[in-house]
């Protein structure tokens, strides 16, 4: 099976990825398998400044998946460029960092000091994270999503993937708002906006109140926004959301994803990404594909035909 | 720290609400006191995530159990298991009890479903050649756990009930009135932590060592789900030293280096 999978300009070995905030800097999941089975890792959100995230409780649990309100707790970029990302270096595997900032010059501090490091190979802007005060300021508005993409496309050659928020009326805008300031490729979706209450103690469970929907809850909603920006924009897509095994990341494929990120099936099975890609490889040859471009927008002749024009 | 299926092979229900379930694991394990493990509560509502569990007793290196009450959808996936049932579990994780380098007078103070880190510490505790004392707290007579077990170890065991039913009438951490301790290990509710963070501060003895729960959807680290507040950041790390995670820094905790 010919697994290797093309974001743009990215390329990647297989297309399964993890998702960012669910894996760390990788160090705990490397004490349980070879990262480099991995397509690429793409890294909880580093902030310019170290941030201490939100105070407890920070999760939930909800049928089909969880809660989360962590805020983005993460060392700074300092602390990434010195001890996590030569860390990452030791494996053969595709480093996508996740870029987080409180305003424009948050998220252009990180990408200046990440450019032209040695082993990463592209940038996700986190645009969509709704558990901090300011965390959705980018991603419901195209106007700011556009000028802060292109705030960020002046400072870097690398490729450039934005994370879109499915907490958005039409998140296609948005996303063609990325796509005209230079975006490489988008990212779909983050987690989707929520909340659960404790009867006894009569309050949300979540500390700060609301947080975001994780897990295969989100599967289909990612699926459909996925499907849309295929047919609707001409930047590649890696979908996310309640992917659990090689199936579900076939379907993503098949609606126009080029590649996937795994998530919160980390927590359920710490083993999901080795296992999706080896499940994805039968998956695929089981549909009669000989390699993953040909699953590519297999349930989305819109996209195929937009790409064939 | 490794995941692998588990196999039941003995179902006990030491309490009318609460199971203890015997594992045979794949291979020899070795967890420390206070380490823990995830274990799934299979796939229907609401049991989407592993839920967190310490060990509690040792009958050989491949048999350890786990003994919860049921409290919701995943206790009670776990209490409809029976033997040759099987399971994924995750661990051994997190930083158990550390242990003295001698000899010391050990005082053991565990509230509710708090016992089963306290049993395998005991065992250790006395190999070293202690003096164990067990307090064991709870609502009532028959919410009392682990009694018979720890007695069986030959320490002393004292309880305490919030309705006198059985032992002494009040919160467990008043028997610690009358007892001189060198070192003092809890597992229990917030509230009573708390009390023995206090009578830690008090006298004050340095070796008191808190087990912690929070809200966890990975067990190993990597969600950051698990805060808990430093009560001394490490100024290295800046605001990103605020919380711990309970899960990996913890669950034991020396008394002074958290604000619960
Ligand atoms: C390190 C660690 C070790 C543990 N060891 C044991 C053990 O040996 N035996 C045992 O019985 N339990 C133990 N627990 C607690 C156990 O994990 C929870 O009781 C279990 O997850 C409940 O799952 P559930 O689906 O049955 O109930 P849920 O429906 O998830 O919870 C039932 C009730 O308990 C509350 N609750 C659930 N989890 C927690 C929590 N972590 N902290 C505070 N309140 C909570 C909920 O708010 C709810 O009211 C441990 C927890 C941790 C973090
Ligand atoms: C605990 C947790 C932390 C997360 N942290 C981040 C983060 O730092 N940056 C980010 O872009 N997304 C973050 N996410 C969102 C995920 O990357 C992903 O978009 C979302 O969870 C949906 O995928 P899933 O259902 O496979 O988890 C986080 C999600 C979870 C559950
Ligand atoms: S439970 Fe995930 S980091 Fe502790």
């Amino acid at each position: 099976m010919e697994m290797q999978a093309r974001v743009g300009r990215l390329l990647f070995k297989n297309p399964v990825l993890t998702a960012s905030g669910t894996f760390g800097y990788g160090r705990e999941a490397a004490e349980l398998y070879d990262l480099s089975l991995l397509g690429g890792v793409m890294v909880k959100g580093v902030s310019r400044d170290p941030w201490p995230g939100n105070g407890p409780i920070r999760i939930a649990r909800i049928p089909g998946g969880m809660l989360n309100a962590i805020g983005l707790q993460n060392p700074g970029l300092r602390h990434f460029l010195e001890v996590d990302l030569p860390f990452l270096r030791h494996y053969d595997t595709q480093v996508i960092v996740n870029v987080v900032g409180h305003d424009e010059a948050g998220f252009v501090d990180v990408v200046r000091g990440v450019h032209g490091q040695p082993g990463v190979a592209g940038i996700e802007l986190n645009i969509s994270c709704p558990n901090v005060a300011d965390g959705l300021l980018f991603s419901q508005d195209p106007d700011r999503a556009g000028r802060l993409v292109g705030l960020v496309r002046q400072e870097t050659s690398l490729p450039l993937i934005v994370k879109l928020s499915p907490n958005v009326t039409d998140p296609v805008e948005i996303g063609a708002a990325c796509q005209a300031a230079g975006a490489d490729a988008l990212s779909a979706i983050n987690t989707v906006i929520g909340m659960a209450i404790d009867v006894e103690r009569r309050r949300p469970v979540i500390g700060i109140g609301s947080a975001g929907i994780s897990g295969p809850a989100l599967k289909p909603v990612a699926l459909r926004i996925v499907y849309d920006l295929a047919r609707k924009l001409d930047i590649p897509v890696i979908g996310i959301g309640g992917i659990e095994s090689g199936r579900d990341a076939l379907e993503y494929l098949m609606a126009g994803a080029r590649a996937v990120a795994v998530g919160t099936a980390v927590f359920r099975d710490p083993l999901a990404p080795p296992r999706i890609v080896a499940e994805l490889a039968r998956e695929l040859a089981a549909q009669g594909f000989a390699a993953v471009d040909e699953a590519w927008a297999a349930a989305n002749p819109e996209a195929r035909r937009r790409q064939s024009r | 720290m490794r995941p692998r299926e588990i196999r039941v092979v003995e179902r006990l229900q030491p309490a009318p609400d609460c199971v203890e379930l015997v594992c045979e694991f794949p291979e020899d394990e070795g967890p420390q006191s206070g380490q823990f493990y995830m274990l799934s509560v299979g796939d229907g509502r609401d049991t989407y995530l592993p839920r967190p569990f310490s060990f509690y007793r040792v009958f050989s290196p491949r048999r350890l159990s786990f003994l919860f009450r049921v409290v919701g959808p995943g206790t009670r996936f776990l209490a409809g298991l029976r033997p040759r049932d099987r399971l994924q579990a995750m661990g051994p994780l997190g930083r158990g009890f550390p242990l003295p380098d001698g000899p010391e007078r050990a005082v053991l103070v565990a509230g509710g479903v708090g016992v089963p880190p306290l049993w395998s510490l005991a065992r250790s505790l006395l190999g070293l050649g202690c003096e164990v004392t067990a307090l064991l707290g709870a609502r009532t007579r028959s919410a009392v756990l682990g009694r018979p077990e720890l007695e069986a170890l030959g320490i002393q065991v004292l309880t305490a009930t919030d309705d006198g039913s059985m032992g002494h009438r009040g919160p467990v951490t008043e028997l610690l009135g009358g007892i001189e301790a060198d070192g003092l290990y809890a597992c229990g509710p917030e509230g009573m932590l708390r009390a023995v963070r206090d009578i830690a501060a008090a006298r004050p003895l340095p070796r008191t060592y808190l087990a912690l729960e929070a809200a966890m959807a990975c067990g190993y680290g990597i969600c950051l789900g698990c805060a808990v507040e430093r009560a001394q950041p490490d100024p290295a790390l800046g605001a990103y030293g605020t919380y711990a995670r309970v899960c990996r820094e913890g669950p034991v905790f020396r008394w002074d280096e958290v604000r619960i």
